[in-house]
């Protein structure tokens, strides 16, 4: 069951790779949200109890609803423009993005042979953070950035499931509060930039240099 | 008495904290340094409690005994922490009316006090480390918290300039340092100073362990080609830090030298042959080009590298001692410079504080626009005398005492080693004696041209408040209570000695001199001097007038000697080591025209190796700036082709 939940969420990943409107953006990091959150509950289903569901909860709320909603609120709010401006062919991204998260996996199945991780959920982690960060290079709008940046977020959060079985609580917390603080910051941030320059692009924000 | 030590640690945090807290200033500035002092004289009973025991000591350090591998009361680690304490509490009371002058720049004056104290705490704790991790951050800390004390007056640009130079060559020696750490983690598997015993029978890697060593601690400690940063960094800071920058944390480096020494057994002959070379080049030029200087505190820092040139030669004696097991040299030799660094720091302190009072009412460095500071406060010129005459090495006073000992181990080594020691050792004596001459040279005429005399520029008032007062006279008295009864240090560091060199059976240090009549005579003579000017003083009718100017009747006080014209004759002997330039614009025709003399030498290791060094790696620096963007998605390409390089070393790397 989690291999097929984080194939879905490879599955994701690709669909954010080639969609080219900020709505979908959003929509995919709440299916992300959920998803986390199932792939978390499932190897303790037989057994639940409060201090389980702590987490998955908490990751729901907190990556399913708020975030998404933060982010909608700044894009209305600033009224950004709600088609992202690549700066790569999105069929290049998409072959980009293939070839590497083949590789992932490839290179997961040789690595299983000789650590005890879990091939598919690692490698969906790993694609996850790769993606985030040829997000992050690709796109120009600041808002997809953080949209890059949190995609990041949820590999290294899927990343720590494969590998482990249970997290310390308290880490995962302390990354949920990270992530939290962090959205809030750079929302903080794109509203005073877009009150300084026009357009919300990182391409204006060389003019910050002294 | 156990937990003495923790106690005082524990005082600078809160020190610190109050730094942060009280309010207003004033009330902030007296409270940190009450706290401060009390901390210290808390460590300095410490110190001294646990040396006096020192022989009989087995458990090296009660407090920590869970954690003995972190932290180590040894004897060497004693002896600093004594050092340290017993020149910072001077040093903290005289920042009490030196930052008086900084009140109505709160927000600097509040992180000047947090840097100095958390400085002093990891100045300490440095010297107790036993792990080279603990060290290490211990030397960081030092380093960082000096960098910020020193932007007290961040405005100014040759702060800026100064603090920098500072910032980036210390870190130079803390990446040898961390090299050097690293290199013997690896060889012997522990992160414990007690663990690593190093000879020469182990080849390539002794060497690359000691080179790294000794240019690490080297740059720390300030000898001659890699000094260069010394005269930038002392005169841009607080007369407080530059102080302490002088008095202690160029020790820190002779510190790291004697632990590189007790890792390292047996210890080859040509070690201490380099070091005493290096000592004595380091000693003659670094007195050479404090004689060029018209900045006093330029010249204070030149003067230290002298002194760190004479530790040094010390430590060279003593590492020959070692090495060919003669139980006197180690004591003359180690002796020596332990005193000598007790003793330099007492002296330089008090000359730095009192070179910061100078500046403060003359609002200037420059010896060149000074004097006649005695008739405004002959108190103080008396308590800088004092200093200058310490550092000259002139008998009643420390600075002779320590230099006697290493003169006795030149003589020691010369009878006792035969072969070309002998003229090595006249060779080196020699040079030893003429850094004593320049020295003095350079110290009679500082306080020549701004002491004595008529002021060149005016000065309505020469206020000393009473606690630089306190400080100043603390350490005077220190420098004579050395000068005339040694024996107070020498039975410490004759433990020291004894405990940290577990090998070598030291002889009671009595055997060498009887101290006793030394002590006789310098009082005898101390108390002639003293009855001679009273009497002088009570028993002449004295004529107070001008100097003669040769029945020229309208004198001016640019008529006087200058610093540079009174060094001239010495200087201009090595002008071309010096880079000694002296422009003159004189007039050519018969009637008179402005004309000017300009004279300044240039550091030939700053001139000839640092600069066109700099100047070569910027160079290559620029060829890469094609990879300089503003834009944020560059960098992160950046990182993730770095990462993939990595990733895939690591995955091709055999196992």
């Amino acid at each position: 069951m989690e291999n097929v939940l984080s194939i879905l969420f490879c599955l994701t990943l690709l669909y954010l790779v080639i969609t080219s409107r900020l709505k979908t953006y959003v929509a995919i990091l709440r299916t992300q949200g959920v998803l986390l959150s199932a792939i978390m509950i499932f190897p303790f289903m037989r057994h639940l109890s409060v201090h389980i569901l702590i987490i998955p909860l908490m990751s729901l709320i907190v990556k399913a609803i708020i975030i998404p909603r933060f982010i909608n609120k700044i894009i209305i709010d600033l009224d950004v423009k709600r088609i992202v401006e690549p700066s790569i062919q999105p069929f290049n991204f998409l072959l980009l993005s293939v070839a590497s998260m083949s590789t992932i996996f490839v290179a997961a199945h040789v690595l299983s042979g000789y650590t005890p991780i879990e091939p598919i959920p690692f490698a969906s982690a790993f694609s996850a953070i790769v993606t985030g960060i040829f997000l992050i290079i690709f796109r120009k709008k600041l808002i997809v950035h953080v949209v890059g940046f949190l995609i990041l977020e949820n590999g290294i959060f899927l990343f720590g499931t494969s590998v482990a079985a249970e997290m310390p609580t308290i880490v995962e917390l302390g990354a949920m509060l990270d992530v939290f603080v962090v959205v809030f910051l750079m929302g903080i941030a794109i509203n005073k930039i877009s009150s300084t320059f026009a357009k919300q692009d990182v391409t204006v924000l060389g003019k910050l240099k002294d | 008495m156990q937990y003495l030590f923790l106690i005082g640690c524990s005082l600078f945090f809160i020190g610190a904290i109050a730094a942060l807290l009280i309010r207003p200033i004033k009330h902030a500035l007296s409270i940190v340094v009450v706290i401060t002092v009390l901390a210290l004289a808390i460590n300095l009973i410490f110190a001294l409690m646990r040396l006096i025991a020192l022989p009989m000591v087995t458990d090296l350090f009660p407090v920590f005994s869970d954690h003995a591998s972190l932290f180590r009361a040894d004897g060497l680690a004693l002896f600093f922490l004594l050092v340290i304490t017993t020149v910072a509490i001077p040093t903290v009371i005289s920042t009490y009316s030196y930052l008086q002058h900084y009140l109505h720049k709160e927000a600097s004056v509040r992180s000047f006090l947090i840097s100095f104290s958390l400085l002093l705490l990891s100045t300490q704790l440095l010297v107790f480390a036993n792990h080279s991790i603990v060290f290490l951050v211990c030397w960081e800390l030092m380093t960082l918290m000096a960098y910020l004390g020193m932007l007290l007056e961040k405005e100014k640009e040759e702060v800026q300039k100064g603090s920098f130079i500072f910032f980036t060559t210390t870190h130079m020696a803390t990446l040898f340092l961390y090299i050097f750490f690293f290199l013997l983690h690896d060889h012997f598997g522990s992160w414990s100073f007690s663990d690593f015993h190093l000879s020469s029978s182990m080849g390539t890697i002794f060497y690359l362990v000691c080179g790294f060593g000794f240019l690490g601690f080297g740059i720390k400690a300030g000898f001659m080609p890699m000094h260069f940063w010394l005269p930038w960094a002392h005169p841009i800071a607080p007369a407080p830090l530059s102080a302490f920058l002088s008095g202690v944390i160029i020790k820190t480096g002779i510190y790291g030298i004697f632990r590189v020494i007790e890792f390292c057994s047996p210890l080859p002959v040509w070690m201490g042959i380099i070091i005493l070379v290096v000592s004595v080049f380091s000693a003659i030029f670094g007195v050479w080009y404090a004689l060029t200087q018209h900045d006093i505190k330029k010249l204070l820092a030149y003067h230290s590298i002298e002194n760190i040139g004479i530790i040094g030669i010390g430590i060279g004696l003593g590492v020959l001692g070692v090495s060919y097991s003669i139980q006197s040299l180690v004591w003359l030799g180690f002796g020596g410079a332990l005193f000598h660094t007790f003793n330099h720091a007492i002296f330089k302190t008090l000359l730095f504080l009192g070179s910061g009072v100078i500046c403060h009412n003359c609002h200037t460095r420059d010896i060149e626009k000074m004097g006649g500071i005695v008739h405004h406060a002959s108190w103080f010129v008396g308590l800088f005398l004092i200093g200058s005459i310490a550092i000259s090495g002139i008998p009643p006073f420390n600075g002779f005492m320590s230099e006697f000992l290493i003169y006795k181990g030149f003589f020691n080594a010369a009878a006792a080693l035969g072969n070309y020691f002998p003229l090595l050792m006249l060779l080196l004596s020699v040079g030893l004696a003429f850094v004593g001459g320049l020295a003095l040279v350079c110290f009679t005429k500082i306080n020549s041209i701004m002491f004595l005399g008529t002021e060149r520029s005016s000065l309505q008032s020469f206020k000393v408040s009473s606690t630089e007062y306190t400080a100043l006279g603390m350490l005077a008295s220190l420098c004579i209570l050395f000068g005339i009864y040694p024996q107070s240090v020498l039975g410490i560091i004759s433990s020291v000695i004894t405990f940290n060199h577990a090998g070598i059976i030291i002889q009671p240090y009595t055997m060498f001199t009887h101290w006793e009549f030394l002590t006789v005579i310098f009082v005898s003579v101390l108390l002639t001097i003293v009855c001679v000017v009273l009497w002088k003083k009570f028993n002449t009718n004295q004529r107070i007038s001008q100097a003669w100017g040769c029945g020229y009747t309208a004198l001016t006080p640019r008529m006087q000697y200058t610093a540079s014209s009174y060094a001239d004759e010495i200087n201009s002997i090595a002008s071309q080591t010096l880079h000694l330039e002296k422009h003159v614009t004189a007039p050519k025709t018969l009637f008179p025209q402005p004309s000017h003399f300009v004279s300044h030498a240039e550091d030939f290791s700053e001139k000839r190796f640092i600069a066109p060094m700099y100047k070569y790696i910027m160079n290559k620096i620029d060829s890469f700036e094609f990879l300089s963007r503003t834009d944020i998605r560059f960098y992160i390409s950046f990182m993730l082709i770095m990462a993939i390089i990595y990733g895939g070393i690591a995955i091709v790397w055999p196992h």
